[in-house]
């Protein structure tokens, strides 16, 4: 690595004319054996940023023939996270992104123009909000806000009586039984979490093992590729386990990009992720991906993707840890930027869907041709994926790819219907299977 | 008399603008030489850092100096080869900027390593012929025919 590199100017010309660019459709870059092409560089890297534009009223999202779609709640603020509790109360975590992380290049300057646009202009909420359907029509007719001036809030799980809450940089603890509509106290801390002042990849995805003993939170990158100096990248890329009485943290797995959607498949009682992958080596690189997360299983990130492909901007190399690196179990595409996960448990949705995962992918915006934007199908059997993914919820583009919405957080409630947290909609979707539908959603109390 | 001078058309108190600018690409284009190779040596992503920015920063001077500096050159008095010269090899130095800049917007090792850095050095080998000539152009044509024609003497 210390050679000197310098290269004669026609090799400089030969590199620049290798810029460009490859078709921009994925090209079977998804599933257990996703095709990978080459890695290359760009001089302008593609770039297509959305423009909110939000649903008008009445309009919803598509879903399949034999499926309805309707708004449980909106006119809510910015919310990426949906947590379902027993008595059919939904809890809404609404998040804005932490303050704008320090410029240290040109760069920096112009991506942060360019993303900022594609976020909903409605000010995120940043707190938790418990939707409550009283009448059973299936949609949520109280809407109280339940924890207020959170930290960029994103993980939540409730764990017997306590509620845990994942901020961008803490994890906190409220006494909370189903059913109550608010919280006395400030909440007490579990444990510090990475944060700012860069806190790139700032979603704190949180679950808890099945048995509650154990929280699991996942911990983004804060940087696309290590450059904002690998210091920063202390106790960052990876899923933390954390001891929720006394606030003890161990790394439970490492080399994850930006790991979000936790949860425990529930035949083979393994902990899975969607995780976001490395942009600017190609429209097609890196797949996003789902994968079962091993105890001290090391992924790759920064040193190299989908198992041993080295990324040639991490420097030092370090071909030990590339050795290590784990391949992930199922590609998802291309910068589709899943960020929810949801394992349909119920028999609600019929045999086709039973047992499969259901990933919100938000969608992307480093590649010319959109991707994501959707809520995607894979099917499992036996702990695995086991077909071809498919889209599942659609519709979130306009036919100009403006965006009316961007599924992040999703989750089945107790009668098996789908809830997608919108955080462009403003809203919370619920699909239900169109026969049901009169019947889907019980009052509460 | 010698040939007529290139009188410079954009002055502030009588010193050509162009000639106040120069120096702030000459530097930077340099400094982000110096920065590239520290950072190709080190990997420490600070200098890489230093690097975008000097190449942003010279670019920006740089480009206001190139149009005072062909205000000054087109629209009055002789066009010396020089002249001719010194204008195109700077304007091939902010096209090689350009995309310098692009280069280093990248992340990481490849920022640098290796079209940065080379088209770095390249940039810094065209700039001693170009500010040569520069300053021949200064001296011969404006300076010192300048001061003769004014009458204040040597």
């Amino acid at each position: 690595m210390k050679r000197a590199a310098i290269v004669p100017p026609t090799l400089v010309f030969l590199g620049l004319v290798a810029c460009s660019s490859s078709p921009p459709s994925p090209q079977g870059q998804e599933g257990a054996n996703p095709n990978l092409p080459a890695a290359q560089q760009y001089l302008v890297p593609p770039m297509k940023v959305t423009t909110p534009v939000g649903f008008a009223d009445g309009q919803t999202p598509t879903v399949p023939a034999g499926f309805t779609i309707a708004a449980f709640a909106d006119h809510l603020r910015g919310p990426r996270n949906v947590y379902p509790l027993t008595n059919g109360d939904v809890l809404a975590v609404e998040a804005g992104g932490p303050p704008p992380e320090p410029m240290t290049r040109p760069k920096d300057v112009l991506f942060a123009l360019a993303k900022g646009q594609a976020h909903s202009p409605v000010k995120a909420g940043n707190r938790v909000v418990l939707l409550r359907d009283t009448n059973g029509d299936g949609k949520a007719d109280v809407q109280v806000v339940l924890i207020d001036k959170l930290h960029s809030p994103f993980g939540i799980v409730l764990v017997g009586d306590n509620l845990y809450v994942a901020e961008t940089d803490r994890i906190m603890r409220y006494p909370f039984t189903v059913g109550q509509t608010s919280i006395a106290g400030p909440g007490v801390l579990v444990t510090l979490l990475p944060g700012g002042p860069i806190d790139h990849h700032w979603t704190k995805s949180l679950t808890a093992s099945p048995d509650g003993s154990k929280l699991y939170v996942g911990i983004g990158s804060n940087s696309n590729i290590v450059e904002r100096g690998i210091v920063a990248e202390q106790d960052r890329a990876r899923i933390w386990e954390v001891d929720p009485m006394t606030g003890a943290t161990r790394p439970y797995a490492t080399g994850l990009r930006n790991p979000n959607g936790l949860t425990f498949e529930p035949t083979s009682g393994k902990l899975w992720a969607v995780i976001n992958e490395r942009d600017e080596i190609g429209q097609n690189l890196v797949p996003d991906y789902m994968t079962s997360v091993k105890d001290g299983g090391f992924y790759g990130w920064p040193w190299s993707w989908y198992g041993d492909h080295v990324d040639v901007r991490v420097k030092p190399e370090r071909p030990d840890m590339v050795a290590k690196a784990i391949a992930p179990d199922f590609a998802l595409g291309p910068h589709v930027a899943a960020l929810g996960l949801a394992f349909n448990t119920s028999a609600t949705f019929g045999p086709r869907y039973a047992g499969g995962a259901f990933v919100g992918e938000h969608g992307s915006w480093n590649r010319t041709v959109l991707t994501g934007y959707q809520v995607v199908f894979v099917p499992f059997s036996g702990g695995k994926p086991s077909g071809r993914i498919e889209p599942f919820v659609t519709g979130f583009l306009d036919a100009h790819d403006n965006t009316m919405g961007r599924p992040v957080g999703v989750a089945f409630d107790r009668t098996g219907a789908l809830l997608i947290a919108d955080d462009v909609g403003n809203a919370v979707w619920r699909v239900t299977p169109a026969v049901a539908r009169a019947s889907a959603s019980p009052a509460v109390r | 008399m010698p040939s007529e001078p290139i009188t410079p058309r954009v002055t502030i108190a009588g010193i050509p603008v162009h000639a106040m600018l120069v120096p702030f690409p000459i530097a930077c284009f340099t400094g982000a030489m110096i920065t590239d190779v520290v950072y190709s040596r080190t990997a420490e992503i600070q200098w890489a850092n230093f690097s975008a920015w000097l190449l942003a920063f010279g670019m920006l001077m740089g480009s206001l100096a190139a149009l005072l500096g062909m205000i000054d050159f087109f629209r009055r008095g002789p066009k010396p080869t020089i002249g001719w010269v010194h204008m195109i090899g700077n304007l091939a130095i902010l096209a090689i900027a350009l995309v310098n800049n692009l280069v280093h917007a990248r992340d990481g090792w490849t920022s640098v390593v290796p079209i940065g850095l080379t088209l770095s050095v390249i940039t810094v080998l065209i700039m001693v012929v170009t500010g040569f000539l520069g300053h021949r152009l200064a001296y011969r044509h404006v300076s010192r025919d300048d001061i003769v024609r004014h009458g204040d003497g040597l």
